[in-house]
């Protein structure tokens, strides 16, 4: 990486739009992605992430909008971006009659390494996602997190300054997802931007230092996780010794709640203080509450505060 | 880490080759080629040797022209029936499968992925040709012409050539890989016999009454104009390899001939210059005829190009226009 490249801001794109006939895939999306971070692209399904993913990854043409990928137009100067970026798509086939090696070394080829440096290569990462062991077996014998894993190795074949990863925890078990936190973080480490979509928030929020939400194909905030602001309503989980009394009272007391099971109840609250003031009216009326708490994570509550017109 | 810049828009003969050799290795494992080559050689020489036993019986000259024509023209008709196999899936199923889009955003170019594959099915092509050759050379011990035999299976081999990218440009123009694949069968089918069967129709279309006076009287006479219409027949692939095979100068009266390639060549070039057999003086045909082939091998070279050019704008990216219900993965 040199160091002019390095300066430049990982991603930037500004007024995105891409249009499939006459479905809005992404209407308005602004969102940067800096060096040396991981940020999160959260939004509900069909918001439009996997379509800003192959705009960035110089698959589609945007209708309007300024991209710069790695300093680069994705339009104009697709070899360059290419030659920079790394991505994994949410759904990827593989080639299932060669070995995980082959696989690597075939991109590596894709990627135009010169032939003496691919066998080194491919077993670097082979060895960085845990599948060395498995170098010689054929692709279509892994299971499906393997295969996740082999993925993740093949975008990274030309050493790419900035990383776009569709859903890339999908199928993988704990451990794998532990170490494709560790991966990642250790790439913004190094100084790549990292751009993640997932929907599993509980994960982003370990993963991603970043987050950017979409939903109907616009950007509507973009934050450190830090900084996420506390939500004006999030869900709070009440569990009482009799769940009988407890959805009476809710429902007398005009409570937003949802069905009781094993666990207790959700209820939806506004701040803190609506919640210290759900708890002393419940102890007041005798309800038998056995625990009290904000259910959910940061990042949940805030994307479920910012999709909430949905309903 | 260095970077290996690419032509921007262009192509590298080892990004093609890079796109070639892994279709290829990918054909090789996925088939039973060894059954399948093994199949082809043993039903051709089944052929060879029959025509072979069927001459030799009958006749005293040497049977090899009539063995290689018998065998040429069957050896390129099941070849038309495999070949499309070959490519008419070759993008669209990559698409289908989510390969295509991982190899799109690599530094290879859209020529260089469109070259690749085609030079792996056009490769693949050749491969069942060359199973043969062991039989073309026994044709030419038995009396074939080593140039005709080498000019047939050539030009043969650009023909299967130009149906590979037919096949390819189908494949990825057309989002499912079953309507690709039926449209490259219509393809071939629509070279070998849709061109005869037009040009049959067309020859009754512009038939001509002509009134002719002779001593007998007046009277009216059909009279049929295939010259207008000769080049209908000729993108034919039968007909290409058959008129190009040079002719073999050999005594009219040495008896009953099959030679299925000369014959061939003879119609298509009486219907290019009808009426112009000429006999000379001792009795030997003069081929005085003017040939189809340049006409028909360029009608699929033109083709052939025409769809590998459609082929590389349909791979160009980043895409402004999908067709629908074609996801980019």
């Amino acid at each position: 990486m040199s160091a002019g490249v390095a300066l430049a801001a990982g991603i930037e794109a500004a007024g995105v739009r891409r249009t499939f006939g006459n479905v809005v895939a992404v209407a308005d999306v602004t969102l940067s992605v800096p060096r040396g971070h991981v940020t999160a692209l959260v939004g509900p399904n069909g918001a439009g992430k996997t379509t800003l993913l192959l705009v960035l990854a110089t698959l589609l043409k945007p209708d309007a909008g300024r991209v710069r990928v790695a300093g680069f137009d994705p339009v104009t100067d697709s070899v360059e971006v290419r030659s920079r970026t790394g991505w994994m798509p949410d759904s990827f086939g593989t080639y299932d009659t060669l070995t995980a090696r082959e696989v690597l070394e075939f991109a590596a080829a894709a990627y135009r390494i010169p032939r003496q440096l691919r066998p080194r290569r491919a077993w670097e990462l082979l060895a960085l996602v845990h599948l060395d062991e498995f170098a010689e077996r054929p692709v279509h014998a892994l299971s499906r997190g393997q295969r996740q894993r082999l993925g993740l190795a093949r975008a990274l074949v030309h050493e790419p300054t900035v990383l776009l990863l569709d859903e890339p925890a999908a199928g993988l078990d704990p451990r794998s997802r532990i170490e494709l936190r560790g991966l990642l973080r250790g790439f913004a480490a190094q100084g790549c931007a990292v751009l993640v979509s997932s929907h599993v928030l509980s994960e982003l929020e370990t993963i991603a230092d970043r987050v950017v939400f979409v939903d109907r194909g616009r950007s509507i905030a973009e934050q450190t996780l830090a900084e996420l602001p506390r939500a004006e309503r999030r869900p709070w989980r009440v569990r009482a010794l009799d769940p009988g009394p407890l959805m009476v009272f809710l429902d007398h007391h005009g409570t937003e709640h949802g069905p009781p099971d094993a666990h207790g109840v959700e209820v939806l609250l506004s701040g803190d203080e609506a919640a210290a003031e759900l708890l002393a009216a419940m102890v007041r009326d005798g309800i038998p509450v056995v625990s009290f708490a904000p259910a959910g994570s940061d990042l949940e509550a805030a994307y479920l505060a910012i999709t909430e017109d949905r309903q | 880490m260095t970077r290996h810049q690419s032509p921007r828009l262009g192509f590298n003969l080892r990004g093609a080759l890079t796109v070639a050799a892994h279709e290829f290795r990918l054909r090789i494992r996925a088939g039973r080629w060894r059954w399948l080559l093994g199949a082809w050689f043993l039903s051709l020489f089944a052929l060879t040797a029959g025509i072979r036993s069927a001459l030799v019986r009958s006749d005293q000259i040497r049977p090899g022209t009539d063995m290689f024509g018998g065998l040429m023209l069957t050896m390129l008709a099941l070849a038309l029936l495999v070949v499309p196999a070959l490519a008419a899936q070759s993008v669209n199923g990559d698409r289908l499968r989510g390969l295509l889009a991982t190899l799109q955003t690599t530094l290879l170019t859209p020529a260089e992925i469109a070259i690749g594959k085609l030079a792996a099915a056009w490769g693949t092509a050749i491969v069942f040709l060359v199973t043969a050759i062991p039989l073309a050379l026994w044709c030419v011990a038995e009396g074939a012409s080593g140039l005709r035999v080498a000019v047939s299976l050539g030009i043969a081999a650009v023909l299967l050539g130009v149906i590979c990218s037919i096949s390819l440009c189908l494949s990825a123009v057309l989002a499912r890989t079953t309507t690709s694949g039926v449209l490259s069968y219509l393809a071939v089918f629509a070279l070998s016999i849709g061109t005869v069967v037009i040009f049959v129709l067309a020859v009754a279309l512009t038939q001509t009454t002509e009134t002719r006076t002779t001593e007998a009287g007046t009277f009216e006479q059909t009279v049929t104009h295939p010259e207008r219409v000769w080049w209908l027949l000729a993108p034919n692939p039968f007909i290409i390899v058959a008129d190009a095979a040079p002719r073999t100068l050999e005594q009219p009266d040495a008896g009953v001939r099959l030679d299925p390639l000369g014959a061939i060549g003879e119609v298509a070039r009486s219907a290019r210059t009808p009426g112009s057999t000429l006999v000379d003086s001792e009795g030997i045909v003069e081929l005085g005829r003017q040939a189809v082939w340049p006409v028909g091998l360029a009608s699929n070279a033109v083709l052939g190009a025409g769809a590998l050019v459609i082929t590389i704008r349909r791979l160009r990216t980043p895409y402004v226009k999908l067709p629908k219900t074609v996801r980019v993965g």
